[in-house]
């Protein structure tokens, strides 16, 4: 080394001031962001829709408690689990924690009390338990959701007087048994087999080969005392189809069953909180009256009555209450995406690299185009409403929207840089426990499957009784086919009726071509089925197509209903955003003509135009979501002090 | 609105010592903003630090028609918490005494708050027909467990020893060695609190609570299980439970207080305090002055007015609350009180800059 670079090392010179200016300040977005645009509770309570107080109130009791890993950072209280914990201890705690919400009078009325109200409030709860950690739902749900819904729906009065009170006191501990190792989406291919033995009047539930095991059962691991188990129901030698059994797998001091054998599932990627359990049957004998009946039942003598006659309906009656699982998903995959941004948003209107002059101050994240580019589409891809939807529909937003999650984790994990790679950030470490939501309850390229499949099935059937189109949006079929404009200016593309026009479009133009494409391969002697399979790309545009259309609609029926003011304005510029990201992204636009290459370019500089619209909203929308400090990361807010020395 | 006579103000070099002599503080204000003071003192002369705002005042206002003029007596003092919680500054309080709701307010945002063994802290608003204003929705929510809801909505009192131990307070120092301490603290020549706090902690001590106490164990299991519930019913019918098991003293106190307090004022508390749990300081502050100017309008419930009569006028202790029952406290009823109020601002807080670490994390 030259001596004048040691001397310069061991005396600076004189001109370098090191005083504290050059060192890095924090500024809390509230800062620089000034007034919010909107009232903050206001769209909340539009973004939430119901039980904002029961939320809160919920927030408070998880807050407020050590079993909840309370932890003060920079000043502030944290609350997440500790991940860092072994796959036991988590799990261990993940059952304390419910038992804690329990005694707080959380799950009061979740089976016992009907009604819209009840539904909602429950819903509510459960959507605040998911945002401090995955784990502790994907055990209610399959608690509540699951067993304690199957009891009610497919069950009689006997089975609900003895089963839902315990259930709701967690004096028994459900799970659902459905999938085995060698079928998941395919239901209808389980192995599992049942029998009747009317000398003794039971059931005896058998697992057949090591491919018939039950697999990735829910509590299964540890707790869960009762199951209601899916399986094949032979009678007399004739295969019935999937019928549904109640059997008790463990007895209260948590010992195993006698001919029921369980493994562990073991350490999983993500949702440690909840252990999943494997079963194997050996000729498990229960009561006749274990047979959920209300939708077929067995005589004391062996006789099977069904109310059903089709054994496919007979299994679509069953699956039926399932799909409540499906909206839940879909919600708690929106409110996964809302915590990664909120922190992202937050951090990238605190966080600054590189100026834009010679020794300027450096640029915010958030100021630059391309982060903007990033994160605000995603913010308005999180903001429709998910509570309504019917099951077709449900089917694609399931999929649509936990794909929607994962991606815009990623993004906001990369939009954080090196710090969101900490656990306590909590961006990272949500992928590892929401990832599952893509490929469960119906892997989601299934379930887009049976979205198209079921609008064939619509079409071809209006088209052959000439009757018009009713039911699943597609009324604006009916009408002549809409006629684009070729010069989109920056008004029309912020156009509802011109945004509907294209989404119907694209949606119509999507089914005819599909059930077009699907009649000329079976005009040549292929099976219906097959047909399907060989237009999988067409299908998977039209689910698309259809699932964000319905969603465009969910966006369009909010702002209907708002007066107008600064609220309206807002969600507005938020539905354009929606709109036009979605025409952005989909090939389908050029690769069918709905529009010109000049057109594509307007939508793309119009998304821009919008993101810099959007920016000076981004922390109120985010604030909007309701999420206490408490549960978003330490890099949400003071990230240097979080890191001081003082701090360690 | 206040006279220098009424805050005596000692020069020790860089250190400001006020001493209040009236239940007013807002002097406090000009000495914050002299950069050459490094520290503030805050102490109380007599038997009192500070036993809360002049509410007798501000009742004979609204009485005469004029409830702006409480409401104005209302926004300076809210301010000045907002200052004392976002100052770059020390403020050192010695609550050598009673401190009481507004005396709270001076006091518990400050950085340090030292109590000894003649503190007597409470916040009794809702026996008032008020509710704990002042930041309380800030900083009872922020005590461990449910033990704000206990402290705010039966006006408990705590002495130095449970102040500290909930946190309330940070350091304990007998009386006798107050003066002492004084002096010590004078000589401090830097804004960065750890001198300060270095010197508290050589002074302070950490006294065993009475026996008596709410906050052993037992007694903060009870407060945890019953003050957790959702509605204000909740919370009694939860106490009247355990009462049913077990009898003791400190139960029929608690359930006691409860049935003396307003019925409408325990019900914005509650609303209050779990509100401000999920907020910053600010918003906390300017949520209450909506809420006080609510109160004092009246056009919910009067017990504002009625209880200050019952309690401090004519000191009869028989408030005629309406409503009477908690049931007729309706829940449209209580949000109203947290709505903007029509013809009056919200409350402008001063826009703060390079606030230290520990006011950013308040906000």
């Amino acid at each position: 080394f030259s001596p004048i670079t040691y001397s310069d090392h061991l005396s600076p010179p004189s001109n370098l001031s090191l005083t504290r200016d050059v060192c890095l300040q924090y500024s809390p977005p509230e800062e620089l962001n000034g007034s919010y645009g909107f009232e903050i509770k206001e769209m909340r309570k539009l973004l939430d829709g119901h039980n904002v107080e029961e939320r809160d109130w919920l927030y408070g009791l998880m807050m407020q408690s050590n079993l909840f890993n309370r932890k003060e950072r920079g000043g502030k209280i944290f609350v997440s689990p500790d991940y860092n914990q072994t796959m036991e201890q988590q799990r261990e705690v993940t059952m304390k924690r419910i038992w804690y919400l329990l005694q707080k009078g959380v799950f009061k009325g979740w089976l016992t009390e009907t009604g819209p109200d009840a539904e909602q409030k429950k819903f509510a709860l459960y959507e605040v338990c998911g945002i401090y950690d995955y784990s502790i739902i994907a055990k209610l749900g399959v608690h509540f959701l699951l067993w304690g819904n199957a009891v009610k729906f497919f069950g009689t009065k006997r089975h609900d007087d003895k089963w839902l009170k315990d259930t709701e006191d967690y004096v028994v501990k459900g799970c659902l048994v459905m999938t085995e190792l060698g079928h998941g989406s395919n239901v209808k291919g389980i192995e599992t087999v049942t029998t009747y033995d009317p000398r003794t009047g039971e059931f005896v539930i058998n697992t057949p080969c090591e491919s018939a095991q039950k697999y990735w059962i829910g509590e299964a691991a540890n707790y869960a005392t009762h199951a209601i188990v899916i399986s094949q129901l032979n009678i007399n030698g004739t295969n019935q189809g999937i019928h549904v059994f109640i059997a008790q797998i463990r007895d209260q001091d948590g010992n195993i069953c006698p001919n029921i054998r369980i493994a562990d599932c073991g350490h999983k990627i993500g949702l440690n909180g909840v252990g999943n359990g494997r079963i194997w049957f050996d000729n498990l004998r229960i009561p006749r009256d274990y047979l959920l009946n209300s939708v077929a039942n067995v005589s004391s003598d062996g006789q099977y009555v069904s109310a059903i006659k089709n054994p496919d309906q007979r299994f679509g009656a069953f699956l039926a209450p399932l799909t409540a699982g499906r909206v839940t998903i879909s919600s708690s995959a929106i409110y996964s995406a809302k915590l990664g941004l909120a922190v992202a948003i937050r951090y990238s209107l605190s966080r600054r690299a590189f100026s834009a002059v010679d020794n300027g101050p450096e640029v915010l994240l958030l100021d630059y185009p391309s982060h903007q580019r990033r994160l605000l589409p995603l913010l308005a891809k999180t903001t429709p409403e998910t509570n309504k939807a019917i099951h077709v529909v449900s089917s694609g937003f399931k999929a649509v929207l936990t794909w929607h999650n994962m991606r815009t984790l990623q993004e906001c994990r990369e939009a954080c840089g090196g710090q969101s790679v900490k656990t306590e950030n909590r961006v990272g470490h949500l992928k590892g426990d929401y990832d599952v939501q893509t490929t469960f309850e119906g892997d989601n390229n299934v379930l887009m499957q049976q979205v198209s499949k079921a609008l064939f099935a619509e079409y071809v059937s209006c088209k052959k009784r000439n009757k018009p189109f009713k039911g699943l949006g597609l009324e604006h079929m009916n009408s002549s086919r809409p006629v684009l404009p070729t010069q989109l200016t920056s008004s029309t593309l912020r156009c509802s009726q011109f945004q509907k026009n294209v989404f119907s479009l694209r949606e119509r133009d999507l089914l005819e071509r599909y059930t077009s494409e699907v009649a000329q391969l079976q005009g040549r002697g292929e099976s219906r089925e097959f047909s399907f399979l060989l237009n999988h790309q067409l299908s998977e545009d039209l689910s698309r197509a259809f699932t964000e259309k319905a969603i465009l609609q969910t966006f369009l029926d909010a702002e209907a209903k708002i007066r107008a003011g600064s609220i309206k304005d807002v969600l507005g510029l938020v539905r354009s955003m929606y709109a036009l990201i979605c025409l952005e992204e989909d090939p389908s636009l050029l690769r069918y003509g709905y529009l010109s290459r000049d057109n594509v370019g307007d939508v793309r500089r119009e998304v821009s135009k919008l993101c810099g619209e959007l920016r000076p909203h981004a922390l109120a929308l985010v604030t909007s979501f309701g999420i206490p400090d408490a549960f978003l990361g330490p890099i949400a807010f003071n990230w240097v002090d979080v890191n001081a020395w003082s701090s360690v | 609105m206040a006279s220098h006579s009424q805050v005596l103000v000692e020069e020790k070099s860089s250190v400001r010592i006020l001493t209040l002599n009236r239940p007013k503080q807002l002097n406090a204000l000009s000495f914050h903003m002299d950069p050459s003071v490094k520290l503030v003192i805050l102490k109380g002369q007599g038997r009192a630090f500070c036993a809360g705002g002049d509410v007798s005042a501000v009742v004979h206002d609204i009485r005469q028609g004029n409830w702006r003029l409480g409401a104005n007596f209302f926004s300076d003092e809210y301010m000045l918490n907002y200052v004392m919680a976002t100052y770059s500054k020390a403020q050192i309080s010695i609550l050598d005494g009673i401190v009481m709701g507004g005396g709270a307010g001076v006091s518990v945002h400050g950085r340090f708050r030292i109590a000894t063994e003649n503190t007597v802290f409470a916040m009794p608003e809702t026996a008032l027909g008020l509710f704990p204003d002042v930041g309380a929705s800030y900083f009872l929510s922020r005590l461990p467990g449910f033990f704000g809801e206990y402290v705010g909505l039966t006006g408990a009192r705590l002495d130095g020893a449970e102040m500290l131990a909930c946190g309330l307070a940070t350091h304990f120092v007998p009386s006798a060695r107050l003066t002492a301490l004084e002096a010590d603290l004078s000589r401090v020549d830097s804004t960065d609190p750890t001198f300060a706090s270095t010197i508290l902690d050589g002074y302070t001590q950490h006294p065993h609570l009475k026996q008596q106490s709410a906050y052993h164990r037992q007694v903060l299991d009870v407060i945890d299980k019953c003050f957790s519930g959702r509605t204000v019913e909740e919370i009694m019918c939860a106490l009247e439970r355990e009462a049913s098991h077990e009898a003791d003293d400190w139960i029929l106190a608690t359930i006691g207080a409860l049935k003396k307090a307003s019925p409408a004022s325990l019900k914005i508390s509650l609303k209050s305090i779990r509100e401000g749990r999920l907020q910053g300081v600010g918003q906390c502050l300017i949520r209450e002055y909506r809420m006080v100017c609510h109160v004092m309008k009246g056009e919910i419930s009067n017990d504002f007015v009625e209880g200050c009569r019952a309690i401090l006028i004519d000191k009869d202790k028989k408030p005629k609350w309406e409503p009477w029952r908690l049931e007729d406290m309706k829940d449209s009823m209580v949000e109203h009180y947290f709505k903007r109020v029509e013809g009056c601002e919200d409350l402008k807080l001063p826009a703060r800059k390079n606030l230290p670490a520990s006011a950013i994390a308040k906000l």
